[in-house]
This record gives structure tokens, C-alpha cells and sequence, in this order.
């Protein structure tokens, strides 16, 4: 049963970084409309920008993750401009978007590959002593992680809800052309997508790598499925669908850990993504109704 | 026999190879467009399968299923079945009423699943190793000098790939292949005119999927050995790439592009010296090149080099003068 509990405190630390990461995915997905698969490497992306401010600059880890963050929206944004948005307006039909995005994730898990080698990476920060709250083991970090996300996922509700901004992002994701209709300038929405998108995926990154404990070019791309597999279970392009996804895949993958082999625990969120598919492929909590 | 030869008949060997994966994937995407992007998994599965019941009982330190010590004809055809079958299953839980995100989503999952399950369950086959070994199909009958037996298989290979580019044309002039390239256009409107979508949009996945389960099992065959080295992400990659640079949709616009892009650009980037101390970046650099010309293909000439003849029709021209339109709105 020690097993059990252990196993719970790990679950909602992986839900803590899946949150990030799936919130980010669901909010670009849902007002650009499609997929972005070089997301999984946005992730690494920001793992590896987050060690140049922590190993070169001596920063502080998490004043290192901020940056990274930062500097991964600046990239996400960089990229729509140059390569997203002209592949869309020259009219390039969805299959072909993707596969636009399917070949970015090629091209950027190499850039990190030829930038900083194969080596596995880890971050300098101080050794911590776990402790325990009641029957689980945390470290700080974990509990830094778990209250960023809790943190993280407010932020994104009040914006949602309470802002202009968020308002017109939902407005799009609704309906684009009567967004358009209503006077939000689509355009700049978009950009704003991409730079949250491009942030939370370099929070969900540097806090998977914080996790994990050490990181290597391939691990956001590895990652990857699991993202999809949590916003899928809440729906296509939905944040809070996403949130949710992430609780019920971040402690399903973990627990499974205690019955299976560890290194295929994360594929026991493949098993779930098809059985949703199967199920229920709208997701359990499809708010904006994306299924066509 | 003289090395230029060898070399020669390995290059021919592996775009004979390669033509079969990229009409394979054309008849997926190019007919009827289903985004797979996990179309290497097809092709070990066919490796793997066939390797694994050439070979027989695991020997110790190895451990694999299978190990039936059939003859080779008969662990190809598994193979293939095996490619197939995990099209179908693939086809069941994405295709009957999805809309093309999921297939592709689901598709890289596979990719991601399919390499981590290989290598990590030992049981299934000897995990990072891979399996060795592969006798050399039919040599012991044949006795052939490895050189001649080389050129032979080649040879083999493409005879088998000649069948396949028959069938593969013959599926896109039949009235089927015409029904896929409605799908492809829109769903909704080849589904309105009684075509049952579904069942052909399966059919489409399975013949590709088996495409590359012979695929592998030719290149089994010839190399002797498939672990998950061979068949990494990047593999797909460059038969997409090799795909619509020669043109989707035309089977002899992939075989342009398979000679192209795996042969002659992998060929030629192979032996360029290595930077010292990164023996990564020519690696990384290749695939950079590949993922680029992959999305510039793509924004520049989505038809590819040899472009898809599309029919035309004879349109009967109006005698009237049509209608002003009057009560039009116009949205964009």
C-alpha cells in the first residue's frame, strides 16, 4: 500500500507537468485549429534554453525556467510568423499544415541535436531531501512544480474568463470567421496563442526535465503522445478539458507503474487515448464542440 | 566479383526497396489521403515478423517470439499479414467516424509506443539487439558466392517490386482506386454518392501498411538483422519526404523520388567527413535538410516533381448566357 501512496504523490507531480503541457497544446490547437506536432519538441525546446540561463548565466533554477519560458513563446512566435501563418494563407489544405508541423518537429529536434550534442543534460541546483506529507514523498521541487501548475492553471482561467484577450481567443476558437466578423484582429490573436502555447510548453518542459531529474534531445518528442493523450480524453482544443485529461492520465500512468514494467508506464496513456477513441472520441468534456 | 558492382546492386537494392514503401504510403496519402505518420512501425512489423519465423528457436542470451524456422517465402507472406492486420486494427479505432487529426495523432503515438515496447520488452524481440542472424533466403540451396547471391536477390527483389508496382497502378485505375481519389477530395461527397467511405478508406490503409510489411521483410532478407536502430523515426520521414518530392499521387513520381531522396542524397551526405569530436552533426544536419525540403515541397510544390495527371472532362459549354447572380453573398 506504501507503494500505492508513493505512487499517487508521483501521479500528481506528472499531472502537474502534463497540465502545463497539454493547456498549452489545447489553447494553440483550439484557436489556430490545428495540430501542432513539433510541440513535443517545443518542450525540449525550452528544457535546453532554461539550462543556458541556469549552467552559463549560474541562474537560479527557476529564474532559469521563467527565461526559458520566455524565450520558448518568443520562438513559437518567430515560427508562426515565418512559417505557420504564410503556410496558411497561401491556402495550403489541413493535410499539409500538418504535415508542415510534422516535419518542424524534425527539423528542431536536430537543431537541438547539432546545438548541444546527444548527451544526456541535467540542471545544477541543490540536493534535496525528500519529506513526507502524510504517506507520500515529496521534494521541494515537486512541491514547487505542483503549486506552478496550480498557479498556471488559475492564470489561464482568469484569462479566459476575465479578460478581453482570453474572451477573443475563445471567440475564435468558436468560430473564426464571425470572430472576424466582430472585429478581433485574428491575426494578433493567434501570435498570442502561439506565445502562451510556446511558454507553458517551456514551463511543461523544464519542469518534466526537473522531474525526470535529467533531460536528452528526444524527451519532449517521447513525451509527446502522452500531451495528446490528455487533451484528447478532455477534448479536442478545449483548456479545461485539457486539465482534466492531464489529472486522469498523470495518476493512471503512474499507478500502472506499480503492475507493469516502469519503462512502458507511458504507454499505458496510448492504451487510454484509444479507448477514448473508441468510446467516446468527443472527449469527456468537449465544451466548444470541435468534432466535425 | 568487383566492389563497384556490390556497391552498385546494394544502392539499386535499396531503392527497388524504397519504391515499395513510397507506393505504399502514396496509395495511403496519395489516393486516398490518410495522414500515417508512423509508416516505419508497418514496415519493422513486416521485418521483425518475417525475421522472427526465419529464425529458429531463440539460441541463450537471446530471446524472441515466434521461431518457427519456416522458409523465407512463407515468413514474408506472415510478415506482410501481420503489417496488414496491424493497418486494420489501426483503421478500427481511427478511421470509422474521426476526422483526419486523430489518425495522424494517433499514428505518431504508434511510433513513439511501438520503439519504446520493442525495446523495452525483451521477450518480444531481444529489445535493443534486435535479431541476428538471418540466414540469406534460399542460399542454402542456391550455394552462391555472397557477391553473385547479392546481385541474385537483388534481382529477386525486383521482380517483387514489379508485381507491386502493377498492383499499385492497377488500384489506381480501377474504379476503386477513382472512389479513393473522391475520398481524398471530400469525404462527404463520395460518401454521398454511395460510396462506403469507411471499408475503402480501410482497404487503402491495409494495402499500404502491407506494401511495407513486404518492404521489411525484403530488407530482412537482405541485411540479415533488424533491431530498433533501423527503423527510427527519421525512417518515415524520408519516405514522406521521397513521396512528395516525386509526386503524390504518381507512382512513377515515387519512384523519382525514392532515387532521389533516400539514395541519392543519403548516399551522397554518408561519406562526407565527420567533424571531429560531433559526430552528430552530419546526422543531425541530414535530417534538418530532409525535414526542410519536406515542408518546401510541401508550401512550394505540393504536386511534387512529377505531378498526378488528373482526368479531365469535356465540359459541354452553355448555349445561354448564364444567369447574373444576383442574390450572392460574398463571405471571405
Amino acid at each position: 500500500l506504501t507503494v500505492f501512496w508513493l505512487s499517487i504523490g508521483f501521479g500528481v507531480i506528472t499531472a502537474s507537468v502534463l497540465s502545463l503541457a497539454a493547456v498549452g497544446l489545447a489553447l494553440q490547437y483550439g484557436v489556430t485549429n490545428y495540430p501542432n506536432f513539433a510541440y513535443g519538441e517545443f518542450l525540449t525546446l525550452g528544457a535546453y534554453y532554461a539550462l543556458l540561463f541556469n549552467s552559463v548565466l549560474h541562474l537560479n533554477i527557476w529564474v532559469s525556467m521563467l527565461g526559458g519560458a520566455l524565450l520558448m513563446g518568443a520562438t513559437a512566435v518567430v515560427l508562426n510568423v515565418i512559417l505557420l501563418r504564410p503556410a496558411e494563407k497561401m491556402g495550403l489544405s489541413r493535410p499539409y499544415l500538418l504535415i508542415v508541423t510534422f516535419g518542424l518537429s524534425l527539423i528542431l529536434v536536430n537543431t537541438v541535436l547539432a546545438t548541444w550534442g546527444p548527451e544526456t543534460q541535467v540542471y545544477v541546483m541543490p540536493f534535496q531531501e525528500a519529506f513526507a506529507i502524510g504517506p507520500v514523498l515529496v521534494t521541494v521541487n515537486q512541491l514547487a512544480i505542483m503549486g506552478l501548475a496550480v498557479t498556471a492553471m488559475i492564470a489561464i482561467h482568469i484569462l479566459l474568463t476575465r479578460t478581453k484577450l482570453g474572451k477573443a481567443m475563445r471567440a475564435m476558437s468558436n468560430n473564426r470567421v464571425l470572430a472576424l466578423a466582430c472585429g478581433i484582429n485574428t491575426d494578433r490573436m493567434t501570435t498570442v496563442a502561439w506565445f502562451f502555447s510556446g511558454a507553458m510548453a517551456g514551463l511543461a518542459g523544464v519542469a518534466l526535465a526537473i522531474d525526470t531529474s535529467s533531460f536528452s534531445p528526444t524527451f519532449g518528442g517521447q513525451f509527446l503522445f502522452v500531451i495528446f493523450a490528455a487533451m484528447i480524453l478532455g477534448g479536442l482544443g478545449s483548456p479545461y478539458g485539457a486539465m482534466l485529461g492531464a489529472v486522469v492520465i498523470g495518476l493512471t500512468i503512474e499507478v500502472s507503474a506499480v503492475f507493469i514494467n516502469s519503462a512502458l508506464k507511458d504507454d499505458v496513456a496510448f492504451a487510454i487515448l484509444v479507448l477514448i477513441l473508441l468510446v467516446r472520441p468527443q472527449g469527456l468534456f468537449n465544451l466548444a464542440g470541435r468534432i466535425s | 566479383m568487383d566492389p563497384i558492382v556490390l556497391y552498385i546492386a546494394t544502392l539499386v537494392f535499396f531503392w527497388f526497396v524504397y519504391n515499395i514503401q513510397t507506393w505504399g504510403l502514396n496509395i495511403q496519402f496519395g489516393y486516398t489521403g490518410l495522414l500515417d505518420f508512423a509508416y516505419i512501425v508497418f514496415f519493422a512489423a513486416g521485418a521483425y515478423f518475417t525475421a522472427a519465423s526465419v529464425l529458429g528457436a531463440p539460441p541463450i542470451g537471446m530471446s524472441y517470439i515466434l521461431g518457427f524456422g519456416w522458409p523465407f517465402v512463407a515468413s514474408l507472406l506472415l510478415g506482410a499479414v501481420v503489417a496488414g492486420l496491424m493497418g486494420l486494427l489501426l483503421g478500427l479505432v481511427v478511421l470509422r467516424r474521426l476526422r483526419m487529426d486523430y489518425l495522424a495523432i494517433v499514428t505518431i503515438s504508434l511510433g513513439t509506443i511501438a520503439y519504446d515496447v520493442v525495446s523495452n520488452e525483451a521477450q518480444l524481440f531481444n529489445s535493443y539487439t534486435g535479431l541476428l542472424n538471418v540466414p540469406p533466403p534460399y542460399n542454402d540451396v542456391l550455394q552462391l558466392d555472397p557477391g553473385v547471391y547479392l546481385v541474385v536477390y537483388t534481382a529477386a527483389t525486383g521482380a517483387v517490386m514489379l508485381a507491386m508496382w502493377f498492383v499499385a497502378n492497377r488500384i489506381y485505375n480501377s474504379p476503386f482506386g477513382r472512389a479513393l481519389r473522391a475520398i481524398r477530395e471530400d469525404v462527404d461527397v463520395a460518401g454521398a454518392y454511395g460510396k462506403h467511405t469507411y471499408v475503402m478508406r480501410m482497404t487503402a490503409m491495409v494495402v499500404g501498411c502491407v506494401f511495407a510489411g513486404i518492404a521489411g521483410a525484403l530488407v530482412v532478407g537482405f541485411i540479415g538483422a533488424i533491431n530498433p536502430a533501423g527503423w527510427n523515426t527519421s525512417e518515415t520521414f524520408l519516405v514522406w519526404c521521397a513521396m512528395l518530392v516525386g509526386g503524390r499521387a504518381n507512382n512513377l513520381g515515387s519512384v523519382v523520388g525514392s532515387l532521389l531522396v533516400p539514395v541519392v542524397f543519403i548516399e551522397a551526405t554518408r561519406y562526407l567527413p565527420d567533424i571531429p569530436g560531433h559526430p552528430e552533426l552530419i546526422l543531425a544536419g541530414r535530417n534538418i535538410i530532409i525535414g526542410a525540403l519536406l515542408i518546401a515541397v510541401v508550401m512550394f510544390r505540393p504536386a511534387g516533381l512529377l505531378p498526378e495527371r488528373k482526368r479531365r472532362f469535356y465540359e459541354i459549354p452553355l448555349r445561354t448566357k448564364p444567369m447574373e447572380a444576383t442574390s450572392s453573398v460574398n463571405i471571405d
